[in-house]
């Protein structure tokens, strides 16, 4: 476990499944070198297949005594689908619009379809997914190279570039498929949370950019936060299938906002809801009871009295308070180690921890 | 057990108790060795010596599908040669494999055949060579690897990929992005080719500095792999003289085999012809087994061992301790015999760290691992017998 943890918490009320997240860090990150099919942020429609395809059902993770359990490595081309271009400079001298490769899957190819029939029942919701920065990780777990680690100053999981060597248990290891392969440099890469934007002060791209602003960054230890707020104070804000075991530090606050059913004559089933609370209770465990309760409670309460605490945060009014990266920290940290500027952990650009690891005396015979 | 298993063990229990690998005679040459390559005609001349590669079943993986391939890999005979000159030790080994797996294009879950040579840097006493499995605490082992792997980019050429171009806009300077992309690939593509220093699993270093200068090669054909290794005799890491033991592993991509998931030798013995030293080595590492392997599993049996270990047909696989499903086919009987004696003269460090928190098989006590196993401190004939029994534990070879 590192000292502190830093966590986002999103929620799913106000994602409208933009994809503005995912922009972000494409652009930032994985848009180039080998990176191209991976979305380190992506945004799925549940119910769904999601990215990679059936992820949920691909392995990893710890069972109830603790124990790594096996799972699949995916395939680009049917798990997480070729990326594609279109030829869009040929247009103007008369091309018909054709992409580059044949597609047969993408991330999304089922993107706002749901379930249930239209309009009596159907229903459907987003969730943005990133690593979840565990505090148990599968994939650090799974690891044979020590390859992976999780920072100590803020618990960002992080895979050292220089001891990978492109062998993906940690692939089959992770249960959310949220580290991926590389094939270009024959390494793996994963969500970075955004620690050189972080160290700076910036929050993670995808918080920034997010225009439902549904995202909150900060300490997990910071009473004052809103992150703490959500998830300890109020516990509206739920870990993801918690259940893999490997203590995700993402938490979600759950759908609760979702619109009535109609019956045969098209008329509104008063008090009824279309999103399944067993999906909801799949996704979040038995605590999404109790949060969704919170909430409604919260709503009403502002309704009546004008205040709540809880629905002034979920409006999120302010960046400043939204993002709580406790840049005094990351620089006492760097100063600690005669570094001017940030980043404190170079690790991961450079290998640091694997030289001079090893210094042999070379045994003679004669 | 089952009536098969018994069956087939106690088969096996006359067949292999006499086995041991042969040495391997590296003969002399006044000829520069770096130049050969798997196909060279010198390698004609030099007599092969048969050595089997065995399942690496200690640990256990965590790939779902790959487990399932290599649920009852079968051992493979391969063989081994090797030249050396004034400066320089080439090995050549062939071993088959009905598939040719390179690891090239768009793709997340292909693997390429590959082949390794590991040395241990001190070997001066016999019954403490390093843990077969890269090494151990204390015990380091230098090892050359060559994949199968179609192009590694690197932009630095320097094996950092921390280093990487950002394309932007294609659009208006695209010509001179061409231009730096076709100067970053003839730099940056490079062969899967790699020196690691290690003291066992999860400790293995690339020696990226150019201080260990080897070459290797590899070329398929006839359904088998040739590969060779040319290194120095002497260089900052060994010094090989007289007599040296030396392990062989292979990976089968198509059977997913990549890290763990791959057939391992034991140490063989490497005797340089023409040169004294060495010979006490090479007789012990390939002397027959002795003692009683039928008393030796009622030993065994009797202590307990499959409570914690895997013994095909006495218990199954799990976490509680390393399997020893092929441990007799790529452990010395002297690692076995300090095993027992003493399990924390070598603790195999666990694959997953975290993976199994209630069953450790060791714990970490300052900073050095304490095996959980007791000792098991028995009159010299028990230990012979149970060795030899353990000696039986393997694959059959296909
Ligand atoms: S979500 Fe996956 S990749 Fe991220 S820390 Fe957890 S196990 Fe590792
Ligand atoms: S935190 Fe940064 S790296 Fe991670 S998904 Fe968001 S934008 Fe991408």
């Amino acid at each position: 476990m590192s000292k502190r943890q830093l966590a986002m918490v999103m929620d799913l009320n106000k994602c409208i499944g933009c994809q503005t997240c995912t922009v972000a860090c494409k652009t930032q990150w994985t848009n180039r070198n080998g990176r191209e099919y991976m979305y380190w942020n992506n945004v799925e429609t549940y119910p769904g297949t999601g990215y990679p395809k059936n992820w949920m059902e691909l392995g990893g993770g710890f069972d109830a005594a603790g124990d790594l359990q096996a799972g699949v490595v995916p395939n680009i081309e049917a798990d997480y689908g070729v990326p594609w271009d279109y030829n869009h400079d040929e247009l103007q001298f008369g091309e018909q619009l054709k992409p580059n490769v044949d597609p047969t899957w993408g991330p999304n190819w089922d993107e706002d379809e749901g379930t249930g029939n239209f309009p009596s029942d159907n229903y459907f919701f987003y969730i943005p997914r990133i690593c979840n920065h565990c505090t148990n990780p599968g994939c650090l777990s799974a690891c044979p190279r020590d390859a992976i680690f999780k920072r100590d100053q803020d618990g960002v999981v992080l895979v050292d570039l220089d001891r990978c060597q492109g062998y993906r248990y940690c692939i089959a290891g992770c249960p959310y498929k949220k580290i991926y392969f590389n094939p270009k440099i024959s390494k793996s890469e994963k969500c970075i949370l955004c620690f050189p934007r972080v160290e700076k002060g910036l929050p993670p791209a995808c918080a920034q950019q997010c225009v439902g602003r549904i995202r909150f960054v900060g300490f997990l230890d910071d009473e004052e936060g809103q992150v703490y707020k959500l998830v300890h104070k109020y516990k509206v804000a739920l870990p993801l299938r918690s259940d893999y075991g490997t203590q995700p530090n993402v938490y979600y606050v759950p759908p609760t906002e979702a619109p009535p059913k109609f019956d045969a004559e098209g008329r509104v089933i008063e008090g009824s809801n279309r999103v399944p609370i067993e999906e909801l209770e799949k996704l979040f465990g038995k605590e999404v009871h109790q949060a969704m309760k919170t909430l409604r409670e919260e709503k009403e309460k502002r309704k009546k009295t004008g205040e709540s605490e809880l629905m002034d945060i979920l409006i999120a009014y302010q960046h400043s308070e939204m993002f709580r990266l406790d840049q005094d920290y990351y620089q006492s940290i760097a100063k600690k180690q005669g570094l001017s500027l940030a980043p404190i952990d170079n690790r991961y650009m450079q290998g640091k921890n694997t030289e001079n690891k090893y210094k042999f005396k070379v045994v003679e015979y004669e | 057990m089952n009536k098969l298993t018994t069956a087939l063990l106690a088969s096996s229990l006359v067949a292999s108790a006499a086995f041991a690998e042969d040495a391997v005679l590296a003969q002399k040459t006044d000829r520069d060795v770096t130049q050969l390559t798997p196909t060279s005609k010198a390698w004609e001349y030099v007599k092969a010596t048969t050595i089997h590669l065995y399942p690496q079943t200690t640990v256990t993986m965590n790939d779902k599908k790959a487990n399932a391939v290599n649920k009852d890999a079968k051992a493979k005979e391969a063989r081994v040669k090797a030249i050396y000159d004034n400066k320089n030790i080439a090995f050549l080994l062939e071993w088959p494999d009905g598939t040719k797996s390179v690891q090239k294009g768009y793709r997340s879950d292909v693997y390429g055949d590959g082949f390794a040579v590991q040395l241990p840097v001190n070997y001066k006493d016999p019954k403490k060579l390093p843990y077969i499995g890269m090494g151990s605490d204390g015990r380091p082992v230098v090892i050359h690897l060559q994949k199968a792997v179609e192009a590694v980019y690197e932009p630095n050429g320097n094996g950092n990929v921390g280093d990487q171009q950002v394309v932007l806009n294609k659009n208006m300077f695209g010509d001179e992005v061409k231009a730096y992309e076709a100067k970053v690939a003839k730099l940056a593509v490079r062969d899967y080719q790699r020196s690691f220093i290690s003291e066992g699993f999860r400790s293995m270093t690339e020696i990226k500095d150019g201080s260990e200068k080897f070459s290797a090669d590899m070329s398929y054909g006839n359904k088998a792999w040739k590969g060779t290794v040319v290194r120095p005799l002497k260089d900052a890491y060994l010094s090989l003289k007289g007599g040296f033991p030396v392990a062989f592993a292979a990976w089968d991509g198509a059977k997913m085999n990549r890290d763990g998931l791959k057939l391992l030798s034991t140490w063989i013995p490497v005797k340089l012809v023409g040169q004294s030293g060495g010979e006490k080595l090479v007789s012990e590492l390939s002397a027959p087994v002795k003692g009683d392997a039928e008393n030796g599993k009622n030993l065994v049996m009797q202590n307990g061992c499959m409570g914690c270990h895997y013994i095909p047909g006495m218990s199954e696989p799990g976490y509680m301790a390393p399997g020893l499903a092929n441990i007799g086919g790529y452990s010395t009987a002297a690692y076995l015999r300090e095993s027992m004696v003493d399990p924390n003269a070598v603790v195999v460090p666990g694959y997953n760290r975290n993976a199994h928190p209630n069953t450790p098989w060791y714990n970490e006590v300052d900073g050095k691992r304490q095996s959980t196993m007791p000792p098991y401190p028995l009159d010299d004939k028990s230990l012979d017998d149970m060795v030899a029994y353990l000696k039986t534990l393997k694959a059959e070879v296909k």
